[in-house]
């Protein structure tokens, strides 16, 4: 009898080894990752005339009808390989008394905010021979870990880092937020932004979890769109 | 009428046990069916002739559980060999659940046990691969339910056949869990990622595994209650050394037949009941009696399988083999009582029987009511299963017959056997003892002391007459008067007629010569003048001999005084049942005089003396008429009617079968410390089952009412399923470990 249970734990062991062996490295199962795609690709087809080339960093932004862009493709630099950057002005921030001296270095650029997110790997497909829908997929697929789904607002998003996220709505038709930039208050904080008067953002909590997993309730900039009434 | 015992498997709790009783019951035919959790066992009297056994096999197997037969020594054997296999295959499915629960509960529990920075594969991240995380659970469940398989078949079949029992409530309350988390799988395929947080597979994974824990360890427990059986049946030799044609051969034991010549070297156990041949040594039958002393043994003596020859080489002839030598009439004696029930469980099994719709008439309307009142559905199914799984009626049901088995069998070990659960929970009340004198307060082996004789008639011929008239008789005083004429070299005389007077004494008739040999009253109803001996026969009855009258033709002859010696044991037995506040009192056909004598020597103030047989039951009848719950204890054909007419008769198990047979507990050995420690076993029973059923209700009454959310309400806690399953388990543990702790009962404190 105890044979037999060492056998049926054996067997028990390779058969479940060989399931999370197979689950770790297949994407049917991923659902997150690839309903986002499909999502983004949605967001995409709903405002084509905000979709194009970045000429600065040769990848592919969106532009929200206020104008903050979010761009993915790769850095300029050919040593490097892709970036993730959001780009918004920098006027209703110093507006709220930011001193743009104290941003942290790179994060001006003109009247613009640029927060750049800068992924290691190999170099991505040529932007120029690759649609938007396709360099985003590329991203995400060598980049899982930086797409995740935020179950409040029914959004996928993905990070930018240091608390920066580009989120879009996985139902347009349901959400009334179909785009969000979200931004960490820290920085701006720091350089002497009052939040609350920062305008055209909006500065509230929002549930999230922490680095270990634990949900908190933390600040955040917000500015969503409502693409698809 | 007929009896048959009936081994059931299949039975998880006290539900079933009632299912079962109530099925059969209602069998036209059948006239009292008494169902034993604990022993698996069902004791059926039914009319042959109107339902046969095979159709209440038949019934009982159509409900859904296995009966068979159980009659013979060798399926205790069977039996007990299937309950190791049975105790082996709940440790495997344990193990294997555990297994596969331990990772589950890590996976689901991880996440949400942020501080503990449990860590997890990131392709496994509910949050990010939700639909992975939901993969792997459902890997991980679905083994332990496999393991877990009986529950569900067990429990919907019981539901089928509108017999809900605990098994019912786990397979409900588990396939809750597993649908609703099935649902919410398809609802992460659907693209809903956040009932990733409505799974609940951990739960049913390790609900089903705790109980399995629990069912294992009952199930060890349960072997345990029964190890004095085991002990017993264990004590029996294999073989037996048989002498035929003056060579010897050594046969199994069942082939062993009454009138065989049987052979037993020192150190080896007697294999049959049977009388010495030959050979003279010393038996240690303190397995059958208690008693370590070993006993001496020689030509004529009676030897009792399973008993030790420890120093000589005896041959003796077998007289009772199989199922009819004392071993196997004790082991059959122990296994009616632990298979009977005490009147204290019947509340256990009215609420039993009730309990499990009961249970899921709560289930449903807590998680209705939490529902209307605007919770989640969430956490309406989790009430809904912390109800149905924390309700356990197995513990109620695994309360009352696990400590009567322990106590039955601790009595056994000590030489006290007690025929029934009844007689085991009457004993605690008794507050009045009778001990019949002779024999039961003495050693029942008088010897002639005085022998005096007035008139023609000498001594040794008063003597040879009355051992004449006595020579058929197998009372006491008779034998005593027997073995002092035999031991003289007298020869017995032929007799003519023979009548016996009860109460009185013989009449014979001896080559002519009318022999009348009695008590006084005798000598008075017959008109024989004693005025010549009275005074004698007052002196020795104040020194506590019974004088025998002894008148030849019509004359008084003279009179024979017997004397019989307290037993040791007597005055302390007799001190320790009044130190525990009952009434001691003797009662005896004998003289005033004497019966005070032997009175005063132990101690006891009230006796009834010069009672006749047949106004020994209207003596006990005349205590309980006072409101005394009576034990009668005896030895004596004559003492069988008070036996029955007390509420506990304890016979000496030195005595006579039908005391035995009449008796609820016979004390093995002649050593009346049994009768305070059959009180004392009795008492620490009924105490362990009464904190046995406390703590089943009290578990049920405390964790139904939290499971149910009732303390939510107000703020108080609520129970995670989880937690529910363990306490659940928990409870039948915590009744069968207190029960088990009647195994260090001490019969003298």
């Amino acid at each position: 009898m105890k044979n037999r249970i060492a056998v049926i734990i054996s067997a028990s062991i390779v058969i479940f080894g060989l399931l999370i062996y197979t689950l770790a490295t297949t994407d049917p199962t991923d659902v997150i990752g690839n309903r986002s795609i499909t999502s983004f690709n949605a967001v995409l087809s709903a405002m084509p005339g905000y979709v194009g080339k970045d000429g600065a960093s040769g990848g592919w932004a969106i532009t929200s009808p206020l104008g903050e862009r979010f761009i993915w493709g790769r850095n300029t630099d050919p040593g490097k390989s892709y970036d993730l950057t959001l780009e918004f002005d920098m006027k209703p921030f110093l507006d709220a008394g930011l001193d743009p001296e104290k941003l942290p270095e790179g994060m001006v650029k003109g009247d613009k905010i640029v927060i750049v997110s800068e992924l290691d790997g190999d170099r991505p497909a040529d932007p120029d021979e690759t649609s938007p829908q396709e360099l985003f997929s590329e991203i995400l697929r060598s980049k899982r870990e930086y797409i995740s789904y935020h179950t409040a607002l029914d959004h996928f998003g993905i990070k930018i880092g240091d608390g920066n996220v580009f989120e879009w709505a996985k139902d347009m038709g349901t959400n009334d937020k179909d785009i969000v930039f979200v931004l960490d208050p820290a920085v701006f904080i720091e350089a002497g932004a009052d939040p609350e008067k920062v305008e055209g953002w909006l500065y509230a909590k929002v549930k999230t979890m922490d680095g270990s997993g634990r949900p908190i309730e933390i600040y955040k900039f917000l500015k969503p769109y409502n693409i698809v009434e | 009428m007929a009896k048959e015992i009936l081994k059931i498997t299949g039975m998880h709790c006290a539900a079933c046990s009632a299912r079962v009783e109530k099925v059969v019951g209602k069998m036209e035919g059948v006239e009292k069916v008494s169902v034993n959790l604990a022993t698996e066992k069902a004791t059926v009297f039914f009319d042959p002739d109107t339902v046969s056994l095979s159709s209440i096999v038949e019934k009982i197997e159509k409900t859904g559980y296995v009966a068979v037969s159980f009659t013979e020594m060798t399926v205790v054997d069977e039996d007990k060999l299937r309950k190791e296999k049975e105790i082996q295959a709940l440790w495997d499915k344990f193990i294997v659940s555990a297994f596969f629960a331990v990772p589950l509960l890590y996976i689901a529990m991880g996440p949400m046990i942020w501080w503990l920075n449990f860590p997890i594969p990131s392709f496994l991240a509910p949050m990010q691969y939700p639909l992975n995380y939901a993969i792997v659970q459902i890997a991980l469940t679905l083994p332990i339910l496999i393991a877990g398989r009986n529950f569900y078949t067990d429990g919907f079949r019981a539901i089928i056949n509108r017999s809900p029992n605990m098994d019912s409530l786990i397979a409900m309350g588990t396939s809750a869990a597993v649908l609703y988390s099935s649902y919410s799988v398809y609802q992460i395929t659907a693209g809903n990622f956040g009932a990733v947080d409505n799974m609940y597979f951990e739960t049913a994974g390790v609900i089903i595994t705790l109980i399995l824990l629990g069912k294992s360890l009952e199930a060890v427990s349960k072997g345990k209650t029964s190890d004095a059986i085991k002990k017993l049946i264990g004590l029996a030799p294999k073989t037996a050394v048989v002498i035929k044609d003056n060579r010897e051969y050594e046969v199994p034991i069942d082939e062993v037949e009454t009138g065989y010549i049987i052979l037993v070297r020192p150190g080896e156990k007697i294999p049959v009941d049977g009388v010495v041949l030959e050979g003279i040594t010393s038996v240690d039958e303190s397995m059958l009696t208690g008693e370590s002393i070993p006993v001496e043994k020689k030509a004529g003596d009676q030897v009792y399988a399973a008993s030790i020859n420890k120093n000589g080489m005896i041959r003796f002839e077998a007289s009772k083999v199989g199922g009819d030598t004392a071993l196997a009439q004790i082991i059959k004696l122990v296994e009616e009582a632990q298979g009977s029930k005490a009147p204290i469980a019947k509340m256990a099994d009215i609420v039993s029987g009730y309990f499990v719709p009961v249970v899921f008439v709560i289930a449903v309307l807590a998680a209705a009511a939490w529902l209307i009142a605007g919770e989640s559905l969430v956490f309406s199914l989790t009430i809904f299963i912390s109800v149905l799984v924390i309700a356990c009626p197995c513990a109620l049901g695994l309360a009352t017959p696990t400590a009567i088995m322990v106590a039955t069998g601790k009595g056994a070990e000590h030489g006290i056997l007690i025929k029934g659960g009844e007689a085991l929970e009457t004993t605690h009340k008794i507050d009045t003892v009778i001990f019949d004198k002779t024999g039961t307060i003495t050693e029942g082996r008088p010897e002639v002391t005085d022998v005096i004789t007035v008139g023609e008639i000498g001594r040794n011929e008063l003597l040879q007459l009355a051992a004449s008239a006595e020579k058929g008789s197998e009372h006491p005083l008779a034998e005593a008067i027997v073995k002092k004429a035999e031991g003289g070299g007298q020869e017995m005389l032929a007799i003519d007629r023979f009548e016996a007077i009860p109460g009185y004494g013989i009449e014979v008739e001896i080559g002519g010569r009318n022999i009348l040999l009695g008590n006084s009253r005798l000598m008075d109803i017959r008109n024989i003048s004693r005025t010549e001996l009275s005074d004698r026969s007052d002196t020795l009855a104040g020194e506590g001999k019974t004088p025998m009258y002894v008148a030849a033709d019509g004359k008084l002859a003279g009179i024979i005084a017997v004397a019989d010696v307290v037993k040791s044991s007597s005055i302390d037995a007799i001190n320790m049942l009044r130190s525990m506040g009952i009434e001691v009192a003797m009662i005896t056909g004998d003289n005033r005089r004497t019966a005070e004598a032997i009175a005063k020597q132990v101690g006891i103030t009230r006796v009834l003396s010069e009672v006749l047989p047949q106004d020994k039951s209207n003596e006990v009848k005349k205590l309980q008429a006072e409101g005394k719950k009576v034990a009668m204890v005896g030895d004596g054909i004559n003492d069988a009617p008070a036996l029955v007419q007390a509420d506990i008769g304890i016979a000496i198990g030195s005595g006579t079968d039908v005391a035995i047979e009449s008796a609820d507990i016979v004390l093995m050995r002649s050593d009346l410390m049994g009768v305070p420690a059959a009180v004392r076993l009795s008492k620490s029973t009924i105490r362990n089952i009464k904190q046995n059923l406390f703590w089943a209700f009290g578990y049920n009454v405390i964790g139904i009412p939290i499971a149910a959310g009732f303390f939510h309400l107000f703020g108080g806690p609520l129970l995670n399923p989880i937690f529910a399953a363990a306490a659940m388990s928990l409870s039948s543990v915590s009744v069968l470990t207190n029960a088990l702790r009647l195994k260090s009962f001490r019969p003298l404190g």
